[in-house]
């Protein structure tokens, strides 16, 4: 026997030696690509049979979308009786959804200022960047900055107009929220310090005490938002008026204004649901079920129609805002309803190992519970913003013209009368994906936050 | 008789100051059921009691109430002289003089080892970073896990766990030290692990409360040993007293059925 398992020592008195079995390897039919084509696909006659049926279904759809999109379609023509002259039905008829693309992106917006929309999406992106970068270690400010002070600067660009003077102020803030971000993020990088003290460090304050060094990073920052204000007061955009906007743009504003304000909103109205103080409970609880109750169309029609008649004569409502507020609070009643189910899978004693600690209400929510909370629900809350960003079609129904009506408006141009097909496979593209990207950072997130939860 | 070094040691006769754990008629209801009754007892600095009794007896309501992670409905609380209120600030200072070891660990699994241990002197006690850090390494030496202070609790055995629940709640530089069957949950095999870290702080003088059927734990280490049942303290002596002459039949039935099998 070579490979016993005991092994018998000379000396009677001494105890045997467990030796234990090496492991082998599995064996090799089970392993590989071979072994799980065999498990899966051909592991008997019917299910090879259906094997081969599906490839051919797959193959077919595929082969006749490829030949529709691309193989058959016309890609240059002046108006939709060309295309069916040339190809009839059997391919897509493309220059119609080219000469409306800007159309699809950005509405009605005037052409000579869509550089601005670009501005805005460009500088969230900026602003977002330093997020991923190594080294720096602000990122809380950062992320904050921009759901706090970015709105401020993107709504003057998309807007513009005449600034008073609290708009003068928050544009400021906002230049200064972007500038601090990158200076931050730059000698974050280089020297490890946020952008305060390396200030602080230049104005000869490195050897004084950590009070004077806070000032003189307070002073740099007061510095810095003086020369945003002068440099903001020069220059005035002209204005754009909502009723322009339109397209991915206003899907985009609509979706992601919604889905910023449900999260932290759905946070605080699924604690007051769970509070202990009967009033806040009753209040959350009410609002949550008022908003889930009713169909998000009902919600829109409410505030489109009927909110004006409540308000006094003189104060009108921008109908975007009122779609916007609609959007935000059936969002944060959906969301609420999530994180409520987070927080009830968290265990009791991580609260009780809170309070005995000494943690008060807030530090043990934001530092124990809402980080689970959130982790345990991410697959939940993204499927809840990708509801959100589809949800937003319905705004066509007031009067918006966000993406999906934009689309529709090709087919009645007169020179592209009917041409439905191919608008609406184009935005189904985008709206893929921007739902597949928005799905995929959800599994990448929970897939790097499982550190906890890994053997 | 067993011999008990620990208790001669640390129960001076005579004037023993003021009790740091004072319960006085202390009862407790859930719904209509009542859990304790009259709960009276006394803790002095520097002693170890251990409380044992039958499943549903009260002894974890009644260490619970302790630092009021249960609030009581009647009588008194008292932790170094100050009485648990209705002033939630009040209470949360109480608090931070009484550690708690819980049945189920109750690590934080979103937090490194290192991170549960400095979370709370970092943000209860506004203590600096490294200094926190510092604080809990020495700490999880003292448990004898430094190695494991960057891993997740998860990644952890079930006693080095326990380990690192015990080196959190000694991070506050607690007076008391509460636990809740520290032992119950475990693998046999890593019992000792936690009893020993146990047995080093009870030499080294610090108040304990220990819920737990360990016996042996008992006898070494307790100064008194309380036996509950029905949600009464019904006897409490030194342990040579309890185990080998206990004088009411309850305690006799418990400690036959525990002790023999």
């Amino acid at each position: 026997m070579s490979d016993s398992t005991l092994v018998t020592t000379d000396e009677a008195s001494k105890a045997l030696v467990f030796k234990p079995k090496p492991p082998r390897p599995a064996p090799p039919s089970t392993v590989g690509v071979a072994g799980w084509m065999r498990a899966n696909l051909f592991s008997s006659v019917p299910n090879t049979l259906l094997t081969i049926l599906g490839a051919y279904l797959v193959y077919s759809f595929f082969s006749m979308l490829i030949n529709w999109a691309l193989i058959n379609a016309v890609w240059e023509a002046d108006n939709r009786r060309e295309c069916l002259d040339l190809v009839g039905r059997s391919g897509a008829c493309w220059p119609g959804v080219v000469e409306w693309l800007p159309n699809l992106i950005y509405g009605l917006y005037p052409k000579d200022q869509v550089w601005r929309i670009n501005f805005g999406f460009l500088a969230l992106i900026a602003w977002a960047v330093p997020l991923w970068l190594p080294g720096v270690r602000s990122k809380v400010a950062i992320g904050l900055s921009a759901v706090l002070i970015y709105p401020f600067l993107a709504s003057y660009f998309f807007m513009g107009g005449e600034k008073g003077v609290i708009w003068t102020l928050l544009i400021a803030l906002g230049v200064t929220g972007f500038v601090w971000v990158w200076l931050t993020t730059i000698t974050e990088m280089r020297y490890g310090l946020p952008f305060t003290r390396v200030m602080a460090g230049i104005l000869g304050a490195s050897g004084k005490p950590e009070e004077a060094q806070r000032s003189y990073g307070r002073a740099s920052m007061g510095a810095l938002f003086l020369i945003s204000l002068i440099v903001v007061t020069q220059w005035e955009l002209p204005e754009v008026q909502t009723r322009f906007w339109g397209g991915l743009f206003l899907t985009l504003v609509i979706s992601g204004i919604g889905i910023t304000f449900s999260l932290p909103a759905g946070v605080l109205l699924a604690l007051g649901r769970r509070s202990k103080m009967p009033l806040i409970s009753l209040l959350s609880t009410t609002f949550i079920e008022l908003f889930r109750s009713v169909p998000l169309i009902t919600i829109l029609f409410m505030f489109n129609t009927m909110l004006p008649l409540f308000l006094p004569v003189d104060v009108e409502v921008n109908q975007l805002l009122r779609a916007i507020v609609a959007v935000c609070l059936f969002a944060a009643a959906y969301m609420a309803e999530v994180i409520r189910g987070g927080l009830q899978a968290i265990p009791k004693g991580q609260y009780e190992a809170a309070d005995a600690m000494g943690l008060g209400y807030w530090q043990s929510i934001t530092l124990i519970i809402m980080p689970q909370a959130l982790k345990i629900m991410i697959p939940t809350i993204v499927g809840n913003f990708i509801g959100l960003f589809k949800d937003t079609t319905l705004v066509s129904i007031i009067g918006l013209f966000d993406l999906l009506s934009m689309s529709r408006a090709v087919g009645e141009d007169s020179r592209w009368l009917g041409l439905f097909i191919e608008p609406f496979f184009f935005i189904t593209l985008i709206y893929f994906l921007f739902c597949f990207l928005m799905s995929q950072y959800s599994i990448n997130l929970e897939r790097r936050l499982a550190a906890g939860a890994r053997r | 008789m067993s011999t008990n070094v620990l208790a001669q040691n640390a129960s001076p006769s005579g004037d023993r100051g003021r009790p740091v754990i004072e319960l006085v008629g202390m009862s407790k209801w859930f719904g209509s059921f009542q859990v304790l009754k009259d709960i009276d007892l006394r803790v002095y600095e520097g002693e170890r009691i251990v409380v044992c009794g039958p499943s549903g007896s009260g002894k974890s309501t009644m260490i619970r109430c302790i630092n009021q992670l249960e609030t009581h409905q009647e009588g008194e609380v008292i932790v170094n002289g100050e009485a648990f209120g209705s002033n939630v600030a009040n209470n949360d200072l109480i608090r931070r003089d009484i550690g708690m070891v819980f049945q189920q660990f109750n690590l934080f699994p979103h937090l490194t080892v290192l991170e549960n241990c400095t979370l709370a002197p970092i943000w209860v006690k506004e203590m600096p970073k490294a200094q926190a850090e510092a604080l809990a390494m020495s700490l999880l030496e003292r448990v004898r896990i430094p190695e494991q202070a960057a891993k997740y609790p998860l990644q952890l055995s079930g006693g080095q766990q326990q380990r690192v629940a015990i080196a959190r709640a000694l991070c506050m530089n607690p007076k008391i030290m509460l636990f809740d069957e520290p032992t119950s949950a475990l693998d046999p095999e890593m019992i000792n692990e936690v009893l020993d870290v146990m047995i080093e702080l009870a030499e080294s003088g610090m108040t304990m409360i220990v819920v737990t059927h360990e016996m042996n734990f008992a006898r070494r280490v307790a100064d008194r040993v309380i036996f509950m049942d029905q949600g009464e303290i019904v006897e409490e002596a030194p342990p040579a007293a309890f185990f080998d002459n206990p004088r009411f039949d309850r305690t006799q039935l418990f400690l036959s059925q525990i002790l023999h099998h």
